[in-house]
């Protein structure tokens, strides 16, 4: 049968190559989004081969098919329920028995796959060698040797997919669990075969002796009585193994793997240590793994904000210059006034602010994913990121919210959980930015002390472990404990990673742009239309009576909104001058809560397109709305002490 | 001779017995299964051989190596997995 248009779907492990398979097959043919009411990526992509069009959606890396996180629900229900034309079983060679784990939960949801056998260089690297043409009789589903990295096998691949969705394949080998499950498992496939399900009649009593909640919810709808037979019979397995019958099931599929993999492939032990190992126990020793981890980060952080910053002020002079232009062309009126001020300097915003810091931000973390490292400063700094409730892996967003917490938020989604993802998105906000950094340092670090501003960040660190120490608790959810694979150190596929960092860029720009051309426009409207000072009236009670600040800071933190370090701008020019020991009405006090404030109220509105991108509208808003609250309140108090204390 | 997994030193080697669920607590059952599962699903079956390679300090993971893969794993979970030595 020849069809017009074939949808395979790239499913497999995390870091087994699948991305650089992807990119291989897709070229620059695709396109990044959200899979629908998820914070979770969806990567699409287009290809022809031999008059096919191929439409490929890369699926999330995945352990297994049960429903822990979003990841495996998505791509469970994608597989079973959309129902692709084929799915491409992404295997690292070099860890089979795990990688095939997951191959034999794809086996039973009866999908057409194929098998790429990735990774085959890494493999031989260790020693081991994989008899591919055994794995496939075994299987009994095609597998094709591949070394994405170097393109070995990709046609091959194609070629054999396109096959295999145009002629089919012979059955795959049944995979027969021991005989106490193998009978229950056929009893209740009979019953469940009577149901109009849109998945596999085995599959799904495999998972309802498994106590999927999802699967048995649906069942349960449809008939009742089939989910107490399966508990009955999981019951049963139970007290023949002395195991809850899903222990039994993984645990004979794990043996199943690795039998399977002990067949297939021989490992030659290593005579020396090679160069990676040597490197993972250099990288996460004890005490030599720290000074390590401490110089990688603080080379990154120079890295990207030497370019950010040179490259930022290098746009601004340049969209300097292009004002006189612009002024001399249409003048000071209205209009051009709301046209610059609103719709430009809103995308001059974008442009000088994000673009300088993304764009190195993303190929460096695309680089330290790929190459293994990110895992090792998760090993290595689990403990302390315990303490707020969340473990290793969000050390890293957190480092970078320090530079700008755009990257930060987008980079939450190295998290596993929904739970996880918004935790550290929370956190991640509160983080002083470059931009903080600036009021913090260029008011109260230059007219209060050098301390005071110490001491700003001091309470910030402190704020960030008591907020994420509640929100911990407070959030609905299981917390995780950290468990992951630290896969072998690899040099990362460098058109991978430009590629990557490309789509993701260009989905940030689409996103993220129209809104924070809109919040500028707005307020600058808000400006031209002359509702600045009424408005910093209306706010009077909250800045000038709760917070004893003098009315027109008002304005500031509104502009503030657009770019923090506008705050300290603004108040420059509405004080008329920059050196603000000489302002009546503004003495240290004011200078420490008014920088508080600032610090905590909101994140910049590129922050807030980040948020909506990342956690959806209502997340994004609430997390805005709890900070402005949250900054007053504090701001407030802080005012109280301060005056208590005499300054 | 049974043992936690978080009491093994760097090196020594044991086999699964079982995993510990969180509390008895009614109300935290759910959440003892998921934890369950996700290690399962990472290989942690009973019956399963694991070495331990190093730990973190500060109390932090430890790196076990466990069917031709090596994993970390927070102190917490750790403690719940009983081996035998």
């Amino acid at each position: 049968m020849k069809k017009d248009k074939i949808i395979i779907g790239l499913a497999g492990n995390a870091n087994v190559g699948k991305s650089v398979i992807f990119n291989h097959l897709t070229g620059l043919h695709q396109h990044i989004g959200n899979w629908p009411g998820k914070t979770v990526e969806k990567a699409e992509g287009t290809l022809h081969f031999k008059g096919h069009t191929i439409d490929v959606i890369d699926l999330p890396g995945i352990y297994s098919l049960s429903t822990f996180s979003i990841e495996e629900l998505i791509s469970r229900e994608y597989i079973a329920v959309e129902n692709p034309d084929l799915v491409i079983n992404v295997v690292d060679a070099s860890v089979l028995e795990r990688n095939l784990f997951f191959t034999l939960q794809l086996v039973e949801l009866e999908t057409p796959i194929v098998v790429a056998l990735n990774q085959m260089d890494m493999a031989k690297k260790k020693g081991i060698k994989i008899d591919h043409e055994k794995l496939e009789r075994i299987l009994g589903v095609p597998v094709v040797p591949t070394v994405a990295t170097s393109h070995a096998g990709i046609y091959e691949l194609m070629q054999t997919s396109v096959d295999v969705v145009e002629k089919g394949t012979g059955k795959p080998t049944k995979i027969r669990y021991g005989e106490e499950v193998e009978t229950r498992i056929q009893k209740l496939s009979e019953m469940v075969s009577k149901l109009q399900l849109p998945y596999p009649a085995r599959w799904a009593a495999i998972k309802l002796l498994e106590e999927d909640e999802q699967i048995g919810g649906r069942i349960r709808q449809l008939d009742p009585e089939i989910v107490s037979a399966a508990r009955k019979l999981a019951e049963e397995i139970e007290r023949i193994h002395g195991h809850s019958c899903s222990t039994v099931i993984t645990s004979e599929r794990y043996e199943i793997a690795g039998r399977i993999a002990r067949e297939v492939q021989e490992i030659v032990p290593l005579r020396k240590l090679p160069m990676r190992e040597r490197l993972h126990a250099l990288t996460t020793h004890r005490i030599l793994g720290y000074p390590v981890m401490v110089a990688v980060i603080l080379s990154v952080f120079f890295a990207i904000f030497s370019f950010g910053d040179y490259t930022s002020q290098l746009l601004g002079t340049l969209f300097e210059n292009f004002y006189s232009i612009y002024e001399s062309l249409f003048g000071t009126g209205i209009l051009a006034t709301l046209i610059w001020g609103g719709i430009i300097e809103g995308l001059i915003a974008g442009i000088t602010i994000a673009l300088p810091y993304l764009i190195p931000f993303y190929l460096v973390l695309y680089f330290l994913e790929d190459s293994g490292y990110l895992s090792r400063i998760a090993f290595l700094m689990d403990s302390l990121m315990h303490k707020i409730g969340l473990h290793g892996k969000a050390f890293i967003p957190m480092m970078l919210g320090y530079g700008c917490n755009v990257p930060a938020c987008l980079g939450c989604r190295i998290m596993e959980t929904e739970r996880e993802r918004f935790l550290a998105t929370f956190v991640v906000t509160l983080v002083p930015c470059a931009a903080t950094s600036v009021i913090i340092l260029g008011l109260v670090g230059a007219y209060v002390g050098f301390e005071w501003a110490l001491l700003l960040y001091v309470i910030d660190l402190f704020i960030i472990f008591v907020l994420g120490r509640i929100a911990f608790k407070v959030l609905p959810g299981e917390p995780t404990g950290l468990i992951m694979e630290m896969h072998d150190y690899r040099t990362p596929h460098l058109k991978t990673v430009v590629k990557q960092a490309w789509f993701r860029l260009k989905e940030f720009v689409i996103m993220a742009f129209p809104l924070i051309i809109a919040g500028s426009f707005i307020i600058k409207l808000v400006d031209v239309l002359g509702l600045l000072e009424p408005i910093s009236n209306v706010l009077s009670p909250v800045t000038v009576v709760w917070l004893g600040l003098p009315t027109i800071t008002g304005i500031t933190l509104i502009f503030g909104v657009i770019r923090k370090e506008l705050t300290l701008l603004m108040l420059a020019t509405l004080f008329n001058t920059a050196d603000f020991a000489s302002v009546a009405g503004f003495g240290p006090v004011q200078m420490i809560v008014f920088t508080l404030v600032a610090m905590l109220y909101i994140p910049c509105v590129a922050t807030i397109a980040a948020l909506v991108k990342e956690q959806g509208w209502r997340r994004a808003l609430f997390i805005t709305f709890f900070e402005i609250a949250f900054a007053i309140f504090v701001g407030g108090i802080a005012y109280r002490i301060l005056m208590l204390t005499g300054m | 001779m049974e043992k936690k997994l978080s009491q093994l030193k760097p090196g020594e080697t044991g086999v699964i017995v079982s995993i510990q669920a969180l509390t008895n607590h009614r109300h935290r059952r759910r959440r003892s299964w998921g934890f369950q599962r996700r290690l399962e699903d990472m290989g942690l079956t009973p019956g399963t051989k694991i070495m331990v390679v190093k730990s973190a300090p500060f109390h932090g993971p430890i790196e076990i190596y466990v069917r031709g893969s090596r994993l970390a794993i927070g102190r917490g979970m750790a403690e719940r997995i009983l081996v035998s030595v």
